[in-house]
């Protein structure tokens, strides 16, 4: 609770700095918690001064348009463009609030040298300029970044936009870990090693993926360091050995191992590798995930003959049944900031994405198009990743967490599954 | 009460061991991960089994056709890993031709149906498995002739989505491993 608030205290802090340097308005344009939620309308012009301002504009305007909460005017009926001064004049009969402009210059050793600007029509003001310098090839994640800047300048919340979605792509038998960015784009084989490889976990800071892999006959479990571009095995038995997610302090590697008999639960410490069995039962217990606070675990457990959800303490104590609807609940995460679990359940003969409180109340099914499984949070917790084969081939598709625009976001010539989203 | 009748079983093999001399006595109470105990001298049992396999050794072709024909897989109910009571006879003539051809060793692949999380799948074959272990170790087949993989929904046999599809993918699978 302590080290909670001095979190959250620490970010004021970062953003107070950051509207004294940038000179950010206080004002929250977009209040994303509120119930009755407008919709902002924005206009984002094309960058000037390179042959990729279409292009920096595009992808801004793809993220913005990816959280549901602004409403875009066709540019065609832009009176002014992004070298003219801003004149609020020009925007007002367009109904538009905000306006993003910004000009770009092509350095001498090929690094592009960016400005972006927002400003609010109503009050006639400059609520952001800032100045970015990338290499030219970098553009996405450069848009990105932008990007990310104009929605904290207008909902003063941290966007996912920098974020990375991982993935479990076949080809023919082989199953190879993918990555791309949260929009689908940048897409890359990883991990191709292995016969079969389950879903991979992320480490907090991002720098770590840990999976299972069937290797030689064998299942174990891998760490993948994006830093040294190499990979370790953590743990075999032997037996069935399935990666859980990492705790959220990145301390802890929560798993299910079958090596003394049935699938239980045991945690590994990523710094001493000392593994410590959580949990002693004689039924299946998988796909461990632990709340933020390190405080629980919620995990699949078939002790009522049917796999059902089940939070305990990180000891392995005090286990309660969460699901009490529908016959077969899997795959459960927690969201980062612990007020939900997502997870997938069986209804008639497929699988829905569910949301449900920690204490079992306000369950509410967010899918009913295909079958839909693996859930994961994206790291504000607002959209919820998933695979679904609703459009014949399995694919990766994106969601708010009310279930509101649902899209495929994977590409169309890998079946895709097993999502993961970045913290 | 599990533990009873399983310690009841152990005894009863231990009783009919001492009769025929090369049965192996599993020392895992649940049958799982048995590690082998041989009752009598070391040197006796492995010289019994070199006679046998001297008087009546199959050629490797044999062995392949034999088990062919009687290593059928083990079917299970819907999220079941428990051995079917009509499976049970299927597992006997396993065991028997495993107890007379001591130089075979099995791999048991635990699968399942297309249904279901991979994760639960993974395990649901992994307990699939090592059921069917502790059963044949529970009629004295050493349990380190038997290991087991789990393969989950990995590996079907059969792609439609009936239940006569789904009953042929959940099953333990035998593989000869040496």
């Amino acid at each position: 609770m302590e080290i909670t608030r001095l979190a959250v205290t620490m970010c004021l802090l970062v953003v107070a700095l950051l509207c004294l340097t940038e000179n950010v308005a206080a004002r929250v344009y977009i209040d994303i918690n509120s119930p009755g939620l407008k919709r902002l309308p924005i206009a984002v012009l094309d960058f000037a001064g390179i042959a990729e301002g279409t292009e920096l504009a595009d992808i801004i305007k793809s993220d913005l348009d990816f959280t549901g909460l602004f409403v875009f005017i066709n540019k065609n009926a832009f009176i002014e463009d992004a070298t003219a001064p801003f004149n609020p004049d020009n925007w007002k009969p367009l109904g538009i609030d905000a306006v993003v402009k910004g000009t770009a210059e092509a350095e001498a050793d090929g690094s592009l040298s960016v400005v972006a600007s927002v400003y609010d029509v109503v009050e006639s003001s400059n609520i952001l300029k800032k100045k970015y310098a990338s290499r030219k090839d970098l553009i996405r994640p450069l848009a990105h970044k932008i990007a990310d800047d104009i929605y904290e300048a207008l909902t003063g919340q941290k966007s996912c936009f920098g974020s990375r979605i991982v993935f479990i792509g076949q080809e023919g038998d082989r199953k190879s870990i993918y990555l791309m960015d949260y929009d689908g784009q940048r897409v890359k084989k990883i991990v191709s090693k292995g016969d079969v490889t389950m879903k991979a976990h992320w480490s907090p800071d991002g720098k770590k993926l840990f999976y299972s892999s069937l290797r030689n006959g064998r299942w174990g479990i891998y760490e993948l360091d994006f830093d040294t571009v190499s990979e370790e095995k953590l743990f075999s038995s032997g037996a069935t050995d399935l990666a859980g997610d990492v705790t959220q302090d990145g301390n802890y590697l929560l798993f299910s191992s079958s090596g003394k008999g049935s699938p239980n639960l045991y945690r590994l410490h990523l710094g001493t590798k000392i593994v410590t069995r959580l949990t002693h039962s004689d039924h299946i217990e998988v796909s461990p995930s632990a709340s933020p606070d390190g405080k629980s675990i919620v995990y699949v457990a078939d002790k009522s003959t049917v796999p059902q959800l089940y939070i305990m303490s990180t000891d392995g104590m005090d286990s309660r049944r969460l699901t009490f609807e529908g016959g077969y609940n899997t795959t459960p995460e927690w969201s980062r900031s612990g007020d939900l679990i997502v997870y997938s359940g069986r209804e008639g003969g497929r699988f829905q994405i569910y949301t449900i409180k920690p204490n079992g109340t306000e369950l509410k099914q967010l899918t009913d198009t295909g079958s839909n499984e693996e859930p994961s949070f994206s790291p504000d917790g607002r959209l919820i990743t998933f695979t679904s084969d609703r459009d014949g081939v399995k694919g990766v598709y994106v969601m708010t967490v009310n279930g509101d625009g649902q899209k495929r976001i994977s590409p169309r010539n890998i079946r895709a599954f097993g999502p993961s989203w970045s913290h | 009460m599990k533990r009873i009748a399983l310690l009841l079983v152990l005894l009863a093999l231990v009783v009919s061991g001492c009769a025929t001399t090369d049965v192996a006595v599993p020392d895992d109470k649940k049958g799982k991960d048995a590690g082998i105990k041989e009752r009598n001298g070391k040197d006796d049992v492995i010289k019994i089994d070199r006679d046998k396999i001297r008087e009546g050794a199959l050629s490797e072709e044999q062995i392949r056709s034999q088990m062919a024909s009687l290593f059928k897989d083990i079917h299970f109910g819907y999220n079941r890993y428990d051995v079917a009571d009509d499976e049970k006879a299927n597992l006997r003539k396993i065991a028997e031709w495993l107890l007379k051809n001591s130089n075979v060793s099995v791999l048991i692949e635990g699968h399942c149906d297309e249904r279901g999380s991979n994760e639960y799948n993974l395990a649901l074959g992994d307990q699939r498995a090592q059921s069917t272990k502790s059963y044949l170790v529970s009629l004295g087949v050493p349990a380190s002739r038997l290991e087991t993989i789990s393969f989950g929904k990995e590996k079907q046999v059969c792609m439609e989505r009936t239940e006569e599809c789904w009953l042929k993918n959940r099953r333990a699978h035998f593989v000869s491993s040496k």
